[in-house]
C-alpha cells in the first residue's frame, strides 16, 4: 500500500471496504479528485451567476453603493426600453436565419463531399479553416470585404455588371445585420459540414446500397433516407447553433459595434454597452438583461428538445 | 438500360457539383489569399489597385509590424495565459472526470449535474459579476485573473468530453491495478491518463483553440496595453492604424499564419478537437 492511499484512507472509510473493489473510494479520495474542479467552478462560475441574479434586483453604483430596487429593472426593461426590444428583434432574426443557414448549408457542403466530389479529402480540411480563426481576424477581413470603395463585395457586383446594387454594406441600417450574418455563417459553415460528414460516414452502408439497387434517385435518397437517418445530428446541431447565436457578441462588436442606428444591436452587445460604455454606471440593469435572456434561452432549449423528442417518438 | 441512364445522370450531376465545390473553395480561401497579398503591399499600392499581385513583395512589413507595435507582448501574453489555463483545466478536469466515471458514491449524479450545468452557462451571464469579483480579489486587469476565469468557464466541457471517454475504459483494467496494489491516485495517473490520452489530447486541442481566440472575457477583464492578449492586440492595432490598411493586413497575417501552419500539420487532430462536443 502506498503512502498516498494510507494518507487519504485516514480521512475516509476506505479501510471498511474491500481493498480490491476499484469502484469504491474513501471520502478523502473523492474530495481530493473533485475539489479543484468544484472550487474553480463554484468560485468563478456558480458564484458569479448567483451574484448576477442578485445584482439584477439592485442598482449597483460606483464606490460600492448598492440599492435594492425590486423588480424595477425588469419592468423598465420589458415596458420602457425600446433599445432592448430592438436588440431582441435583431437577435431573434439573426439567430433564426443564421441557424438555418448554418445547419442546412453545412449539410449541403457535407453532401457535396460525401458524393465524392473531386479532392474531397483536401477540401474537407480547407473548408474548415475559418472555424479556427478568431472573430477578430474574421471580423476585420469582412469589414474590408464590405468596404464601399475598395471592398470585394462591391468589386464583384461591378464585375458582374450589377454596379447598381453597390452598397455601403455595414454603413446602412438595412443591410448591416445581414452583412454581419453573412460573415458569421462563413465562419461556422465548415463546423456543421464536418459534423454532418462524420454522421454521413457512420450511416449503415447497406441501407444506402439498397436504395441504390432500388434505383432510388439522388433527391429521393436525400429526403427519404439520409435526412431521417441524420435526424439526431440535425437536432443536435440546431440546438447547439441556436444557443451560440442567441449570445452572439464578438463578431458584431468587432464589425459594427451594434450600429448604425441600433440596426445590429444584439442583446449581448447591449448588455456590454449598458455595463461598460454608457455612463449610467449601473451594473444592476445590464445584469437584469443577462438574467432575463438566460431564462429565455433555457426555455427555448427545453421547448426545442421537448418538441423534437416528441416527433422522434411518433416516427420511430 | 437502367445502368446506362444512371451513368448519364451521374455525369451530368458531377459537373455542377464540381463547379459548386470550386466556388465554395474560392469563397473560403479567397479572403485569406487577399489578406496575404495585401500583407506584402503598401497601403498606397493597395488603394491604387486593391487586388493586385504583390510585386515587389514588401517582406520588411512583417518586421515593421512586429517591432513598431506591441505585438510580441500580445503574443507572449496569449501564450502564457493559454498554456497555463489549458494545463490547469486539463489536469483538474481529468481528475474530476475520472472520479465521476470510476467511483460509485452517494452524490455522484448531483456532482455530475452540477459540473455539467456549466455547459449551458453563457459568458454574458457571468461577465458582469466576474468583473466585480475580480476587482474584489485584486485579480482584475491581471493575467492570473484571466487564467482563473478561463479554467472555471471551460471545466464543464472538458469534464463532459473526458467523462464520456473514461466511462468506456474497461473496469477490468482498474480492478487489476487495484489488485496490484496501486493507490487511487496511481490508478488515475498510470491507468486513466495513459489510456485516456486520445481524449485528453482532444480536449487540449479544443481548449487551446477556443482560448487562443477568446475575446469577451479578455476585453472586459484586461485594460493595460501590456496585458493584452493577441485578439485584443489586433483590435488595438486596427484602431491605431485605421487608415493604414496594408499594415493591418500584415498584422492580421501574423495572427493567421501560426494557426494555418499548425493546422497544416495537425489538421485531423484540430478538426476532431473542435467538433468533439458535437459529434457523438
Amino acid at each position: 500500500m502506498s503512502i498516498s492511499t494510507r494518507f487519504w484512507g485516514f480521512f475516509g472509510r476506505n479501510s471498511a471496504k474491500p481493498e480490491t473493489d476499484a469502484r469504491c473510494a474513501g471520502l478523502g479520495i473523492l474530495v481530493a479528485f473533485l475539489a479543484p474542479a468544484l472550487l474553480f467552478y463554484a468560485g468563478f462560475a456558480i458564484y458569479p451567476v448567483i451574484r448576477t441574479i442578485y445584482n439584477s434586483f439592485h442598482a449597483i453604483k460606483p464606490h460600492g453603493v448598492v440599492e435594492f430596487v425590486g423588480v424595477s429593472n425588469f419592468t423598465t426593461l420589458l415596458f420602457a426600453d425600446a433599445t432592448f426590444w430592438k436588440a431582441v428583434g435583431n437577435t431573434a432574426l439573426f439567430t433564426i436565419v443564421a441557424t438555418i443557414l448554418d445547419v442546412f448549408g453545412g449539410l449541403l457542403l457535407a453532401l457535396c463531399l460525401f458524393a465524392r466530389a473531386p479532392f474531397a479529402g483536401l477540401l474537407r480540411v480547407v473548408w474548415f479553416t475559418p472555424v479556427l480563426m478568431s472573430y477578430v481576424v474574421v471580423g476585420v477581413i469582412w469589414v474590408w470585404i464590405y468596404d464601399y470603395d475598395w471592398g470585394l463585395a462591391n468589386a464583384i457586383l461591378r464585375w458582374l455588371g450589377l454596379g447598381a446594387f453597390e452598397q455601403s454594406w455595414l454603413g446602412h441600417p438595412s443591410t448591416a445585420l445581414w452583412s454581419v450574418l453573412g460573415a458569421h455563417v462563413w465562419k461556422w459553415l465548415g463546423f456543421n459540414m464536418i459534423v454532418f460528414l462524420a454522421a454521413l460516414y457512420a450511416l449503415p452502408g447497406e441501407v444506402l446500397g439498397a436504395a441504390e439497387l432500388d434505383n432510388c434517385g439522388w433527391v429521393a435518397k436525400l429526403v427519404y433516407i439520409i435526412v431521417p437517418m441524420l435526424r439526431a445530428t440535425i437536432v443536435n446541431l440546431l440546438v447547439l447553433s441556436f444557443i451560440g447565436k442567441m449570445m452572439v457578441f464578438d463578431l458584431i462588436w468587432i464589425m459594427t459595434g451594434g450600429g448604425p442606428l441600433w440596426s445590429t444591436e444584439t442583446v449581448s452587445t447591449y448588455v456590454y454597452k449598458r455595463a461598460f460604455e454608457w455612463n449610467t454606471f449601473d451594473l444592476g440593469y445590464p445584469s437584469a438583461i443577462a438574467v432575463l435572456w438566460f431564462v429565455i434561452i433555457l426555455a427555448f432549449i427545453a421547448v426545442m428538445t421537448q418538441l423534437l423528442r416528441q416527433r422522434d417518438k411518433l416516427e420511430f | 438500360m437502367v445502368a446506362g441512364m444512371r451513368f448519364g445522370f451521374e455525369q451530368i450531376r458531377r459537373l455542377p457539383l464540381a463547379l459548386f465545390v470550386l466556388l465554395y473553395t474560392v469563397v473560403t480561401g479567397g479572403p485569406f489569399l487577399w489578406v496575404a497579398t495585401m500583407s506584402l503591399r503598401t497601403t498606397s499600392e493597395i488603394f491604387k489597385d486593391p487586388y493586385g499581385y504583390p510585386s515587389p513583395a514588401h517582406w520588411e512589413k512583417f518586421a515593421d509590424a512586429w517591432t513598431k507595435s506591441n505585438y510580441h507582448t500580445y503574443f507572449w501574453n496569449s501564450v502564457v495565459v493559454v498554456v497555463i489555463a489549458v494545463a490547469l483545466v486539463t489536469v483538474i478536469g481529468a481528475m474530476a472526470a475520472h472520479c465521476l466515471a470510476r467511483y460509485r458514491f452517494r452524490g455522484n449524479r448531483l456532482m455530475r449535474f452540477l459540473i455539467l450545468s456549466g455547459l449551458v452557462l453563457p459568458p454574458q451571464l457571468l461577465i458582469l459579476a466576474l468583473f466585480q469579483i475580480l476587482l474584489d480579489v485584486n485579480l482584475y486587469n491581471t493575467l492570473t485573473g484571466l487564467v482563473v476565469v478561463y479554467v472555471a468557464t471551460h471545466i464543464a466541457m472538458t469534464v463532459y468530453i473526458l467523462e464520456g471517454f473514461f466511462m468506456q475504459i474497461p473496469q477490468d483494467l482498474f480492478d487489476a491495478a487495484r489488485m496490484d496494489g496501486y493507490s487511487d491516485f496511481e490508478i488515475f495517473w498510470r491507468v486513466t491518463m495513459p489510456v485516456g490520452a486520445p481524449a485528453i489530447f482532444t480536449t487540449v486541442t479544443l481548449n487551446f483553440i477556443i482560448l487562443w481566440n477568446e475575446f469577451l472575457f479578455a476585453v472586459v477583464l484586461l485594460t493595460d496595453d501590456d496585458k493584452r492578449t493577441l485578439p485584443l492586440g489586433i483590435m488595438h492595432f486596427m484602431g491605431s492604424h485605421q487608415l493604414d490598411v496594408g499594415m493591418v493586413a500584415t498584422g492580421l497575417m501574423i495572427a493567421i499564419l501560426p494557426v494555418i501552419l499548425i493546422y497544416g500539420f495537425f489538421s485531423e487532430t484540430m478538426i476532431k478537437g473542435m467538433t468533439a462536443g458535437a459529434v457523438r
